[in-house]
C-alpha cells in the first residue's frame, strides 16, 4: 500500500523530469556565438600566425644565416594543411618567452625540426611523412 | 718655451683628430635613423601633450603606463586600481598578456601593435600612445620596463616617452631602439571602442574584437564591430559579431540587418542563416524565420545541431500561432505577441 504511493511519486518525479529535459533542449535553442563563427570561417588561421613569423626581420636573418630564404620557408608553410599548421603554431606557442630565445625556438621549429622530421632523423611532429 | 707643438706635429695631431671623427661618423650612420624608417607621409614631428602622467610607485611601471593609455583614450583609471589587475608581487612586475587582458577589462579595445618602428610611429602620429616593453639592462641581466610612447621628432631623431617617474623622458632613437628590441618589439594600443588602429591587419582586429566582445557591454562590442565592419566589409566574423552584440544589447532590428547582410555575402554560411532565423522568430516572423532555418539546416556543417535546435523553437512558435488563429473567438483583436 504504502509502497505503490512511493512509487506511483517516484514515476510521476520520473515522468515530470522527462517532461522538464524535453522543455529544456528546444529552450536550448540561441545564436552562435562570433568565437565559433571565427573558427568556421579561418580555419587556417594558424597559417598567417606562421607567416606573420616570417615577416619579422630578425627571424628571415636568422633563417638567413642558416642558409634557407624566406620564400622557401613561405613556400614551406604554405604546403601544411590546416592541421599540420595547427601543430606547428602550437609547438610554437609551448617555445619558451621572452626575448631572442623566441626567435630561437621558431627557427628551431623551421629548419631543424621540421626538416629532420622530413628525413626521418626525428620524429616531433606526426604528421611530416618521411622521405627515407 | 713654446707651447704649442711644432706645425708638423700639430699637423700630425689635427689628422688624427679628423680620422677620429669619420670613425665616430661611421659608427653614427649605422644605427638606425627614424627618418630613414618613417613612411615618407608621416609627419615630422608629433607629441601627445595631452597623454595624462602617474609617476611610478616601486616596480609598478605596468599599472602606472596602463592607467596612462586608458586615461589617453578617455577612460577612467587610476595606477592603484589596476595593480590588483596587472601587477604580480613576487615577480616585481607585469606580464604583457596580462598588459592586454586589464585594458580589455578596463573598457578599452586593446592589441599588439606590428613588432616595428614605423607601426609605432605610425600610431603616436595617429594620435594613439604606445605601451612599449623595453629591457633597460643587459641581455643577460634583463631589466624590464614598461613605458608609454607619446612622441616623436624625425629631424632631432628622437623619441618622446612617459617613463617610470619622468614625465617627459627624451631618448635618442638609437638608444629607444636598443632597449625596445631587447623587449622583442611589443608594443600595444588601448583605443576607445569604435576607434581602430592604424596599422593592424584584419585578422588582428577580428580577434582582438572577439576577446574585446567576451567581457564588455553589448553597446561597447557593437561600436568595435561596427568600425571594424565598415573597414572590412567582406569578414563574416566580424558582421556576425556586429549581429551578435547587438542582439545581446536588445536591438533586434540592427541584428537582424547585420545577419541578414551577413547572409547575402556570404551565402554558404550556415550560423548566419541560423542566426538570422533566430532574431525573425523572436520578433514573430516565423514563415521568414523558418525559411532562413531550413537555409542553415540544408548547408550543414559544424553548425547543424544550433539549426534544428532553430527549427524546433520555431515549430514551437508556428503551434502558438496556429492556436492563436485556429482557437475558438477570442478577444477582437489579435493576441499581442
Amino acid at each position: 500500500m504504502m509502497l505503490s504511493k512511493l512509487k506511483r511519486l517516484f514515476i510521476q518525479l520520473v515522468a515530470a523530469s522527462v517532461g522538464f529535459c524535453g522543455i529544456a533542449q528546444t529552450a536550448q535553442a540561441a545564436l552562435i556565438g562570433t568565437e565559433q563563427v571565427a573558427k568556421s570561417a579561418n580555419p587556417s588561421k594558424d597559417r598567417a600566425r606562421l607567416l606573420a613569423q616570417l615577416d619579422r626581420p630578425q627571424v628571415v636573418a636568422e633563417l638567413e644565416k642558416h642558409g634557407v630564404a624566406r620564400k622557401d620557408a613561405v613556400a614551406r608553410v604554405q604546403a601544411l594543411t590546416d592541421e599540420e599548421a595547427r601543430m606547428v603554431a602550437k609547438a610554437m606557442d609551448r617555445a619558451p618567452a621572452g626575448g631572442n630565445s623566441v626567435i630561437g625556438a621558431i627557427v628551431l621549429i623551421f629548419l631543424v625540426l621540421l626538416l629532420t622530421d622530413i628525413l626521418g632523423f626525428t620524429k616531433i611532429f606526426p604528421f611530416t611523412r618521411s622521405i627515407r | 718655451m713654446r707651447l704649442l707643438p711644432p706645425p708638423n706635429a700639430r699637423r700630425r695631431w689635427l689628422l688624427g683628430f679628423v680620422l677620429l671623427l669619420l670613425t665616430l661618423a661611421g659608427c653614427a650612420t649605422r644605427t638606425p635613423d627614424l627618418a630613414r624608417e618613417a613612411p615618407s607621409d608621416l609627419p615630422r614631428r608629433v607629441e601627445l601633450t595631452r597623454a595624462p602622467f602617474f609617476a611610478q610607485e616601486a616596480y609598478q611601471c605596468g599599472p602606472a603606463t596602463l592607467a596612462m593609455a586608458l586615461r589617453s583614450a578617455g577612460i577612467a583609471a587610476s595606477p592603484a586600481r589596476l595593480v590588483s589587475q596587472v601587477y604580480l608581487p613576487e615577480r616585481q612586475g607585469s606580464l604583457q598578456i596580462e598588459m592586454l587582458a586589464a585594458a580589455r577589462r578596463n573598457g578599452a579595445f586593446a592589441l599588439t601593435i606590428a613588432p616595428r618602428m614605423d607601426a609605432l610611429l605610425r600610431e603616436v602620429s595617429a594620435g594613439s600612445p604606445v605601451i612599449v616593453l623595453q629591457n633597460l639592462g643587459l641581455p643577460l641581466l634583463p631589466t624590464w620596463h614598461y613605458a608609454l610612447v607619446i612622441g616623436y621628432d624625425l629631424g632631432r631623431d628622437e623619441i618622446v616617452l612617459r617613463s617610470g617617474t619622468t614625465e617627459r623622458l627624451v631618448m635618442t632613437a638609437a638608444n629607444f631602439a636598443h632597449t625596445w628590441g631587447r623587449g622583442d618589439y611589443w608594443g600595444m594600443v588601448a583605443l576607445r571602442p569604435g576607434r581602430l588602429p592604424a596599422t593592424a591587419g584584419e585578422d588582428e582586429v577580428t580577434a582582438a574584437a572577439i576577446a574585446f566582445e567576451k567581457t564588455n557591454p553589448p553597446d561597447a562590442a557593437r561600436r568595435v564591430y561596427a568600425a571594424a565592419a565598415a573597414r572590412w566589409p567582406g569578414n563574416l566574423t566580424l558582421r556576425m559579431g556586429l549581429g551578435n552584440a547587438a542582439y545581446a544589447a536588445g536591438d533586434l532590428p540592427a541584428a537582424e540587418q547585420a545577419f541578414r547582410q551577413a547572409a547575402q555575402r556570404h551565402p554558404r554560411s550556415a550560423p548566419a542563416f541560423n542566426n538570422l532565423a533566430m532574431v525573425l522568430v523572436e520578433q514573430g516572423r516565423t514563415a521568414e524565420a523558418r525559411q532562413a532555418a531550413e537555409t542553415a539546416l540544408a548547408l550543414g556543417g559544424p553548425s547543424r545541431k544550433e539549426a534544428r535546435a532553430t527549427l524546433e523553437r520555431i515549430a514551437e512558435a508556428e503551434r502558438h500561432d496556429g492556436r492563436v488563429n485556429d482557437g475558438p473567438p477570442g478577444p477582437a483583436h489579435p493576441v499581442p505577441r
